[in-house]
């Protein structure tokens, strides 16, 4: 007989009891020894594989049954399998951030009750898109189902799909305009959705009512709840082969095991310390329409990070310093917390694939009460949280770089991601029905550069490490746009010895439609929202989005004239004025307009990734091949890199070495030349920092993170020998 | 146990071991005997003699310096006791200007100079580029990495350092 036979302790006080085993072993579930690892190492680590087969087995099948391109094009999906007590033990690939919201959404219910209301049974099908009790945005929509053996619940199989449109009051899945949870569109909040393996009827009937284009949100659930029945059958088939007292142990174990793994990793990988970054996102929305106003409409966020990693090999985030909550979209739960934690996690540290909560559970996060990481309200609107948890975790991957770097392990040194500017759309579909849908071409960004390469272009982003972009015909399928170019943007990777990935951006065509509205997020405006590493700049995140209303463009293509396919690299004049005649548009900001109609153009770009290393040691022979192929341009290879091209009797460029050699002798001459001592900066910058002469949203951003941290006020202090909060008025 | 000869990690650092290579090793089990080699590796490519303690960039380094253990730059400029800020004894080069940013983003649309500029730290002796920081006005310098040295060396190494004769 085990230690821990299936329990006849009801499912929260079993919680609680796990809660309290762990608080008082450091183990979880007071798992001290792992037993059943010792008796059969081969047969625990044999089951663990399966247990992950069953998750990628049950997604693929899952991603057949939607109708959504998010689902089946892109991969927008992941499942995982739970504990009774609802902490992951096996995942499969996919968006992973999520594994560990789907565990707080099981644990929510067990905390409040559902045991006797509304029951949990088996067959039932729970449903939660409510991010103040588990799930990172509005249209990530879980599902999970309990898994019942012998009668008794031995566990949860969950599910969830990143839905295109979650009828808010923008179209789209990434609700931008919403300002309060109010317009954020559709909620579920811990429902029951079904029973007997059926969802219902009447909650059918509900999202079909309340969405612009419910096939993708009921079609996603069916294939959701396929995926939970899938697994919980073979779940069921695996205690039938190894016994129940078996299942519910080595399930524990698991976790366990996956906790002692990531702590041993860290102390493996990294180098214990205290390691501090930055970035910034800036959002402006003054005179567009339909904001609401409830706050600032223009402002600037500082997202400090100071991490520290133990000599036990924990690693502690802490975000104070940070900037409160706001009346936007892109506020963010602790559960959305924690699951860009867990999904930098996954890609960083836990590449083998056996990873679960106990990763997680090797860390902690340090989020400020009433911050844009841990709102005192749970009314704010979190529908485009990804806009700053994106930017965060791009720090967080620096610093845990950082610690790669130290220790030596350069292979693993990566200067993180980037955010991934989404279009959300609605209106009249191209075949004059309602419809709504985000564009998720967008999971295909530049990656920052890693320590010994360039960055990925076009094929990474943080939330899915299953980047794509998707197929341009599938998404011609389901919106009344053409594509008529998408290029790799020239110089949009961060300069370095290694550069960041390079973006890409799309320009479209509206066709057949009278009404399109285009909705954009997820991208900062006038700061970059990401870094370089090591002499590495920050790519060029600020893009402005350029559109042309009433265009020639069928006039032009019916003369055979040349058309526009991208935007150039003309920064005061682009390839669309050259070529088109229209209404020119150029946006800052999001984009929020009145609809578009057949024959306007639309552009939209996507981020490059942050470059590592001195710019002046970038290989020569690289970059001609980088400039042959348009990731660079000729004059940024001199410019920036010091790299002189010439052209071979074919006219490709090749690198001219020993021009290069004098030029870039030259650039570090002048370099010294320009450059100031650090002491010499800060006394001059200090004038201006105690007239606090900054642009308002500078100064409130200083305000606000005086006013809510005591260590970024002294800090702020200490650094420039001035009273931080006299200085910015805060009381 | 994994691990590589030092001509690979050698190979693997300066970025020229083949990809196929780098594959493999990123996919492998990593070698526990990694750090000793790297810091061998990199004790052959500066041209000084103090003993590299931790590497803290791609061309910043503690080490042992007499005494004193410093920050250096790969030239062997010392900006100082390594727990402080190295940041504060560098040079900078500030980009506030359309002008300035221009230089390094041709053709992206630029950040407000009134929200965000450019710091480039660079060392004063061979102008290496050492780190950049893309902040507000106004914003203190970060202290990006602050090592727990003692404690890696004697905790996670097994090989306490000798204690420090006088500060630094």
């Amino acid at each position: 007989m085990l230690d821990k036979p299936a329990s006849a302790l009801r499912i929260r006080e079993r919680l609680i009891e796990s809660e309290r085993l762990m608080d008082e072993t450091g183990c979880y579930d007071g798992i001290t020894e792992l037993k059943l690892r010792n008796q059969d190492p081969l047969k625990f680590e044999t089951l663990h594989t399966k247990l992950r087969a069953y998750c990628v087995s049950a997604r693929e099948m899952a991603r057949r049954i939607s109708a959504s391109p998010g689902v089946r094009e892109v991969g927008e999906m992941v499942v995982a399998i739970y504990t009774p007590e609802g902490d992951a033990i096996a995942l499969s690939n996919g968006i992973m951030v999520h594994v560990h919201t789907m565990s707080r959404f099981i644990k929510w219910m067990i905390r409040n009750g559902y045991e006797e209301n509304p029951r949990i049974n088996d067959g039932d099908i729970f449903a939660n898109n409510d991010a103040f009790i588990g799930t990172v945005q509005v249209p990530d929509v879980i599902d999970v189902m309990p898994i019942f053996h012998s009668g008794k619940l031995v566990g949860w199989a969950g599910a969830v799909c990143h839905e295109l449109e979650a009828g808010g009051i923008t179209p789209g899945g990434d609700v931008a305009l919403a300002q309060e949870r109010f317009t954020e569109g559709l909620f579920v909040c811990a429902e029951k959705v079904g029973q007997n393996d059926e969802l219902r009827r009447d909650y059918v009937i509900r999202c079909e009512r309340n969405l612009r284009m419910p096939i993708y949100w009921v079609l996603d659930e069916k294939a959701k709840v396929a995926s939970c029945i899938d697994m919980r059958e073979s779940v069921k088939s695996l205690i039938d082969e190894i016994g129940l007292d078996y299942w519910m142990q080595v399930s524990k174990e698991f976790i366990e095991e996956g906790r002692r793994a990531q702590l041993a990793r860290t102390r493996q990988l990294t180098v214990p310390g205290i390691y501090r970054g930055h970035t910034f996102y800036g959002h402006v929305t003054a005179g567009k329409p339909g904001y609401q106003p409830l706050g600032d409409p223009d402002w600037l966020y500082n997202m400090p990070i100071e991490m520290e990693i133990t000599s036990d090999g924990k690693i502690i985030m802490d975000f104070e310093g940070t900037q409160p909550w706001g009346y936007h979209s892109m506020n963010c739960t602790p559960a959305g917390m924690d699951g860009g934690m867990f999904v930098t996690l996954t890609q960083h540290m836990n590449f083998e694939g056996l990873v679960n909560d106990g990763a997680w559970m090797a860390t902690e996060l340090k989020l400020p009460h009433g911050t844009w990481t841990n709102p005192d309200s749970e009314m704010v609107a979190t529908a485009t949280s990804w806009a700053l948890l994106l930017p965060a975790y791009g720090v967080f991957q620096r610093l845990l770089s950082r610690s790669f770097i130290a220790r030596g392990f350069v292979e693993e040194a990566f200067v993180g991601q980037v955010n991934s500017p989404m279009i959300e759309m609605g209106g009249t579909s191209q075949y004059g029905k309602l419809f709504g849908m985000a564009h998720f071409e967008c999971a295909a960004a530049g990656s920052g550069a890693l320590a010994i390469k360039d960055g990925l272009d076009t094929a990474y982003v943080g939330w899915n490490p299953e980047s794509d972009m998707g197929n341009i015909e599938i998404w011609e399928q389901n919106m009344p746009m053409l594509y008529i170019g998408r290029s790799i943007v020239p110089n949009s990777g961060g300069a370095g010895k290694y550069r960041g990935g390079c973006s890409f951006l799309s320009t479209w065509l509206v066709s057949k439609t009278g009404h399109l509205r285009l909705v954009t997020s997820e991208h900062s405006s006038r700061v970059f929202d990401n870094g370089g590493l090591c002499g590495g700049y920050p790519a060029p995140t600020c893009q402005k989005h350029r559109a042309v209303r009433n265009s020639n463009i069928f006039e032009l293509a019916e003369k055979g004239t040349p058309l526009a396919h991208h935007t150039g690299t003309n920064p005061y004049r682009s390839e669309l004025e050259v070529r088109l005649e229209g209404e020119h548009v150029t946006l800052e900001g999001p984009y929020i307009t009145a609809p578009h109609k057949t024959g306007d153009v639309f552009t939209h770009s996507y981020n490059g990734g942050g470059g590592y290393g001195d710019v002046l040691e970038r290989d020569p022979v690289k970059t001609a091949w980088d400039v042959e192929n348009g990731f660079l341009t000729k004059e940024a290879a001199e410019g920036i890199f010091g790299i002189v091209l010439d052209e071979d009797e074919e006219g490709f460029p090749v690198a001219n070495l020993d021009a290069t050699k004098r030029h870039r002798a030259e650039m570090r001459a002048r370099r010294l030349a320009r450059a100031k001592p650090v002491s010499e900066w800060i006394a001059n910058e200090r004038d201006r920092v105690k007239a606090a002469d900054f642009a308002p949203e500078v100064k409130k951003m200083y305000a606000s993170a005086i006013k809510l941290s005591p260590r970024f006020s002294r800090d702020f202090s200490t650094f420039w020998n001035v009273d931080a909060k006299s200085t910015f008025g805060v009381e | 146990m994994t691990s590589y000869s030092k001509e690979v990690i050698s190979d693997l650092v300066a970025g020229t071991l083949p990809w196929p290579q780098t594959r493999r090793i990123m996919s492998a089990y990593k070698d526990d005997d990694r750090f000793f080699k790297y810091v061998a590796v990199l004790q052959d490519r500066v041209g000084w003699k103090d003993p590299i303690l931790l590497p803290v960039g791609d061309h910043l380094f503690i080490c042992q310096s007499g005494d004193e253990r410093v920050t250096k730059c790969e030239c062997g400029h010392s900006f100082g006791d390594y727990r402080k800020n190295w940041k504060l004894n560098a040079s900078i080069i500030v980009r506030d200007s359309e002008e300035t940013l221009r230089e390094i983003y041709p053709n992206s649309d630029l950040p407000d100079p009134d929200w965000m500029e450019i710091r480039e730290f660079i060392c004063p002796e061979c102008s290496t580029l050492h780190e950049v920081e893309a902040a507000a006005p106004g914003y203190p310098i970060v202290h990006d990495f602050q090592p727990d040295l003692e404690g890696f060396y004697r905790d996670w190494l097994g090989k306490p350092l000798e204690p420090l004769i006088r500060g630094g």
